[in-house]
């Protein structure tokens, strides 16, 4: 007789958002993200429970990761910060950070929830088409004939991360690295269709961080040093031919089932003939360079060494692609047909790099290639691993100006220049606006209120010292002032502001962050500034996170029930 | 899956409060006088003789997130420098103790952070000044600054205002001399420091022997086992400065008093007695060998080779004559290796018991378990190729000029690895070398195999800088007393934008007001260091050594330059005193040992432990995934998201 086990029923949360468990976590999860912002964000030891390995992070895509929650709610929008990020790998932190700010100040404002939702909305267009548009205040055209701006791209990525513990030369050191990397992945022919290349990451730990370095082509582990035949490895042109099929000499590849063998049938030996032959083949067509991405018989190893053929197996499938790209090789994927003639590619040469203790073959292209492969140096491994995932993002960020080829002010002044403008414009066309959405001005304003207060509190959420949180009035940029500091000395101590763009003087006015101010339109600071930009954002990724953010909030406050299956 | 998370309190860094509680457990392994320690596991009753930082780290297995960061730490810190790991954790733990005073007094992370790099940088450039260059001819080359402070008096005044003035005539100093005690510790080395040498007026001569002496650290015996292994490296490829750090292997065997070690040209390696009686037969001889990478059994295949699955076998008679696969694959090797005329296989891998026996009866010598790089050496030095498979061998894969000699029957220990063979190459383009390190005491010879892997790292960091930094905490006096003058400035002229920052023009940063509290603090960490080691040398009490510092630091005072002049001086006179000796009879003795530090490992030390302490600093949760509630609902600093 079987049994019947019961169902336990459904649980079922109505308006989560009015729920004060889901409000404690919201909050939790905002203090955590918050404390991780910037360069002085904290960082958080992420284990589990049974003494797993340690990691230090402060990123988003790490965070989020581990902060998988028993709420779904929080689930839904972690999920969503998290897709964003895998699309742009940036501005993770910044988009989770304003979309629960967004929550917390819908609640605050006691609007009803469609309204607040119709109001993020349109004020969310109009961030759109502001950041988009030709007169925008706090953007940065990118020139491609220089590459300073991209190195303070890449700076800002790079120095945003503490994690990464690098002095200010060494982060330097691996901005001009990453630009580097971005600018040989970029390809020179213009004929046909430009593929973007590929940055490979090669992490030595327990040596300085200056020791990192980038270079074109491949470099591939060897760990079998000693079958490396210097003389074999001059600069010649050399034929290449990459298989992707085992040529272990095994027959991995019959599946299940059961085959009867006869006693005397030496099935090893005759896939070795096999083997063999094929050798043969590659020898005569005259190969230099013999790839495998899996595993390579001995004796065709040594057949082939013989014939003074360099042989690289078990290369990984992430390399393959890279090194089929590079020397313009099809991989071969079986062994039992004659390698066709357009299979094979062409490398320029390949020496010998020491790294530490690890030993690299370095495959150089034979012309334009756009593969590099950089070799990160870290003094220990926690922190080389995060420098490795910042180093990633760097390379998406520094692509995504192909796309987009401007940047935002960094440090908090986009935020509070983008408040300031909303502000601005909500109040001149409170009245159209009002009608238009269908709602009263008086919610309007209050929507839009909490929706500029939600962008300051980010700029806000980058000062972690207790400092205080400012704007100027005539450019709205983010200011903060060191909590010690005497207000009548404010234009001495406040030096420049976020972005680096904007000094200090004795003409400006400053105003403390949500507070109350006179509303004016931002003005862009004028093209004969003498100061450099210090920081800046990701355009591209930047947009993507302000638009996810905002609509992840309406989501949020549109979900009515949650049903939570218990079973 | 559940997260729970602690937030760490502020003014009361759990994570410091724990790396400064680590840290403790290296006081007693600082300096040249080191303690065993015994550390004991309570399940197994099992125990371990520990001597240096990174082992008893190793033993601890720590659990805590900050110990584990730690441990990662200090472990990929050993494997690459394999000296300094102790230093590391002491001063990881001085600095966060230095950090969490910064945070009690209620200055922020961010200053903290960026003052103690500051004072890092100020510490890595006394290294840089301090570092004496070793090589006579390339100075210019190799030292670019030691170039300037001789050019360039502005330059040099920086670091030694008064070495000009009183360039050589350090005479009367060279013959100060210190006591009998302090002799035997790390520090007398003092006394022989002049500021000429700390601005490298004086390069080294290279005489591997005299640096190595130098770098001992009070490992006097393992150092000789260095420098016999680097001669017998020097006569292999006949150069005046050779060690190749790679091609030395150590041998441990128990069971022999200490002053058997030695250091043989090749391998030596353990074989039972049956291989001894082939090894006897093959002595005196040249010899051929193969070199195979794997096993060597009939059964073995190569790696990454999948043995298929649901294979049957069938036959159409039975036929009971036929060999077995395994004979049938002896036989063909065996015919094989006779033909090529092998005498030696080394095997990385193990080798079957039947393959042994069958080698043996045709006096060919195999060994078991042999490290790649040895493999590698042969490979060289014989001209044979490694193999996979025996039946790979071919006429060009057998190496030539091989020899077998036994260097020492152990038999009466143990039987199975009865014998230690000798096998070198005749040629003289080896370079490969064993030390062999014994001990009556079982537990000590891992202590000791580190200790001569802390030499000989040593030596090559050496040579690899083509440079020393003063040892015996010279360099380190030298840095507090930068770190104090910075400290002093900033409280002298506390309006003006910080001192080293003012040199790098950026007017517009608002200085650091916290800066001089900072680096007073670093460089008590400092202090803290070499009062420990004075302390472990014996000679000193606690409160003696803190006060010789600080008494020394008070009387020269914005001198800076002669700091390690005058600190040998404070070593006498305080010494003197300490024991009551008249000066004149200890100039009779023989001259005392200097001692050196390495430049890159100390710098890389000091990063690291500063590393550890900005990780641990900057950290404020903890993030711990797959938390059951139920299980751990009660804890109470658990926060569940």
């Amino acid at each position: 007789m079987s049994r019947v086990v019961k169902k336990s029923p459904s649980v079922c949360t109505d308006l989560p958002l009015d729920n004060t468990d889901i409000c404690n976590k919201l909050s939790l999860l905002k203090q955590l993200l918050i404390s991780c912002f910037g360069p002085a964000g904290r960082l958080k030891q992420i284990h589990n429970n049974i003494g797993g390995r340690v990691i230090s992070t402060s990123t988003s895509s790490v965070l989020l990761s581990a902060l998988s929650s028993s709420q779904p709610f929080i689930n839904l929008i972690r999920t969503s910060v998290l897709n964003h990020v895998s699309r742009f790998n940036d501005c993770g932190l910044f988009t989770a950070i304003l979309c629960l700010t967004l929550l917390e100040q819908a609640k605050q404002s006691g609007l009803r929830r469609n309204v607040s939702i119709i109001v993020n909305k349109h004020l969310l267009g109009l961030c759109t088409s502001y950041l988009q548009g030709q007169n925008c205040g706090c953007k940065v055209k990118l020139d491609f004939c220089s590459s300073q701006y991209f190195i303070t791209l890449a700076f800002s990525v790079i120095s945003s991360k503490p994690a990464c513990v690098l002095t200010e030369p060494e982060a330097l050191h691996i901005s001009k690295l990453a630009v580097q990397a971005f600018l040989l992945t970029v390809p020179c022919n213009n004929t046909g269709v430009a593929r973007l290349g590929k940055t490979l990451t090669v992490c030595v730990e327990g040596h300085p961080v200056l020791d990192s370095a980038v270079f074109p082509g491949l470099l591939v582990d060897m760990p079998d040093i000693f079958f490396l035949n210097a003389e074999n490895l001059h600069g010649r042109s050399l034929c290449t031919v990459l298989f992707s099929a085992s040529l272990a000499g095994d027959l991995c590849e019959l599946g299940d089932g059961n085959i009867e063998l006869h006693g005397d049938a030496d099935t090893d030996s005759q896939i070795l003939d096999q083997l063999l032959e094929l050798g043969k083949q590659v020898v005569q067509d005259g190969v230099n360079l013999f790839v495998c991405q899996k595993v390579i018989h001995p004796v065709l190893q040594q057949y082939l060494r013989g014939q003074s053929v360099t042989v690289i197996e078990r290369l990984g499938i992430s390399l393959m692609e890279s090194l089929s790209q590079l020397a313009g090789a099809q991989p071969v994927a079986t062994l039992h047909t004659r390698i066709p003639p357009k299979a094979y590619g062409k490398v320029k040469e390949l020496t010998i790099k020491q790294f530490g203790s690890k030993t690299m073959l370095h495959i150089h292209p034979s012309g334009e290639s756009a593969i590099c492969t950089m070799i990160l140096c870290h003094r220990n491994d926690t922190m080389l691993s995060e420098l490795k995932v910042v180093c990633q993002k760097t390379e998406h960020v520094l692509r995504l100006t192909l796309r987009e080829p401007c940047a935002l002010m960094g440090g908090g002044c986009t935020e509070t220049h983008l408040a300031a403008y909303i502000r601005n414009k909500c109040i001149k066309e409170v009245i159209e606006s009002a009608s238009l959405l269908g709602c009263s001005q008086t919610e309007y304003l209050l929507g839009a209120e909490g929706f500029c207060r939600s962008l300051e509190s980010v700029a806000a959420a980058l000062d972690h010292k207790c400092g205080n949180s400012l704007t100027d009035l005539t450019h709205a940029h983010y200011w903060t002032l060191p909590a010690d500091v005497v207000e009548d000395h404010m234009e001495n101590s406040l030096g420049v502001c976020g972005c680096g763009l904007v000094e200090s003087c004795p003409s400006k006015k400053w105003t403390y962050l949500n507070t109350k101010y006179p509303e004016f339109s931002p003005a862009p600071v004028s093209k004969g500034t003498h100061l450099q930009v210090r920081v800046l954002d990701s355009f591209t990724s930047k947009l993507s996170g302000l638009q996810v953010a905002v609509e992840t909030a309406n989501l949020a406050l549109d979900v009515q029930y949650i049903i939570q299956d218990t079973n | 899956v559940m997260l729970g998370s602690t937030i760490i309190n502020h003014r009361q860094h759990v994570g410091l409060q724990k790396l400064s509680a680590l840290a403790e457990i290296t006081r007693s392994s600082l300096g040249p006088n080191k303690n065993y320690k015994f550390i004991q596991d309570d399940t197994t009753g099992e125990s371990t003789l520990v001597c240096s930082c990174f082992r008893i780290l190793e033993s601890l297995e720590l659990t805590c997130s900050v110990g584990q960061v730690v441990y990662e730490t200090i472990e990929t810190h050993h494997r690459v420098y394999n000296t300094g790991s102790g230093c590391l954790l002491f001063l990881a733990g001085a600095w966060s103790h230095a950090a969490l005073e910064c945070l009690h007094r209620g200055i922020s992370v961010r200053h903290i952070i960026s003052a103690m790099s500051e004072g890092m940088e100020i510490c890595l450039n006394v290294c840089r000044q301090c570092s004496i260059s070793i090589k006579r001819r390339e100075v210019s080359e190799l030292c670019p600054f030691n170039v300037s402070t001789v050019k360039d008096s502005h330059a040099h005044q920086q670091l030694t205002p008064r070495a000009s003035e009183r360039p050589f005539n350090l005479g009367p100093q060279k013959k100060l001399k210190l006591s009998r005690h302090f002799r035997e510790s790390e520090s007398p080395s003092i006394s022989t420091i002049h500021a000429s040498q700390l601005c490298s007026y004086e390069p080294f001569f290279p005489d591997i022997a005299h640096i190595a002496e130098t770098l001992s650290h009070g490992c006097t015996d393992a150092m000789n086992l260095v420098v016999k292994a680097s001669q017998m490296q020097s006569e292999c490829n006949q150069q005046d400065i050779a060690f190749d750090v790679t091609k030395v292997v150590t041998c441990v065997l128990p069971g022999l008093v200490e002053e058997q070690a030695t250091v043989l040209p090749g391998c030596v390696v353990l074989v039972p007695a049956e291989q001894a009686s082939v090894a006897h037969h093959l002595k005196e001889q040249h010899l051929k060998v193969a070199l195979i990478h794997g096993d060597l059994a009939a059964t073995y295949r190569h790696l990454g080779y999948n043995r298929p699955k649901g294979i049957q076998s069938v036959s159409d008679r039975l036929d009971l004559s036929r060999l077995s696969k395994e004979d049938t694959w002896m036989e063909k090797v065996v015919t094989l290796l006779l033909n090529l005329e092998v005498n030696v296989i080394l095997v990385s891998g193990v080798a079957s018991e039947k393959v042994i026996e069958c080698c043996w009866r045709r006096n060919i010598l195999v060994v078991e378990k042999v490290k790649a790089s040895i493999l590698k050496a042969f490979a060289v030095s014989t001209g044979a190729i490694p193999v996979t498979y025996a039946t790979q061998l071919s006429k060009h894969c057998v190496g030539t000029g091989l020899k077998v000699s036994i260097w020492r029957d152990l038999s009466n220990n143990d039987r199975k690895r009865g014998t230690a063979v000798n096998i070198t190459t005749d040629g003289l383009n080896c370079g490969l070398v064993t030390v062999i390190l014994t001990s009556s005491v079982h537990a000590k010879l891992q202590t000791l195999e580190d200790q001569f892997w802390a030499c000989a790292y040593r030596l090559h960091w050496a040579l690899k800088d083509k440079a020393l930094l003063p040892g015996a905490g010279v360099t380190e006096m030298v840095c507090i007393q930068h770190l104090q003058n910075e400290a002093e400035h900033d409280i002298r002229n506390p309006t003006e934008s910080n001192g080293v920052s003012s040199q790098q023009n950026k007017p517009r940063t608002p200085a650091n007001p916290y800066r001089d509290v900072v680096l007073t603090l670093m460089a008590d960490g400092l202090k803290d260091y070499i009062c420990t080691v004075m302390v472990n040398t014996g000679v000193f009490s606690k409160v003696g050594a803190r006060a010789a510092v600080i008494q020394h630091l008070q009387d020269y005072h914005g001198t800076v330059g002669d700091v390690a002049a005058k600190f040998s001086q404070l070593f006498l006179h305080t010494d003197t005193c300490y024991n009551a000796t008249p000066t004149s009879v200890e100039s009779s003795e023989t001259p005392a040992i200097k001692t050196y530090d390495n430049l890159c490992v100390k710098q890389e030390v000091w990063r690291k432990a500063l590393d550890l302490v900005f990780l641990v600093l900057q950290t404020d949760a903890e993030v711990i995934t797959g938390v059951d509630r139920k299980t751990n609902g009660a804890q109470e600093d658990l926060m569940f998201l």
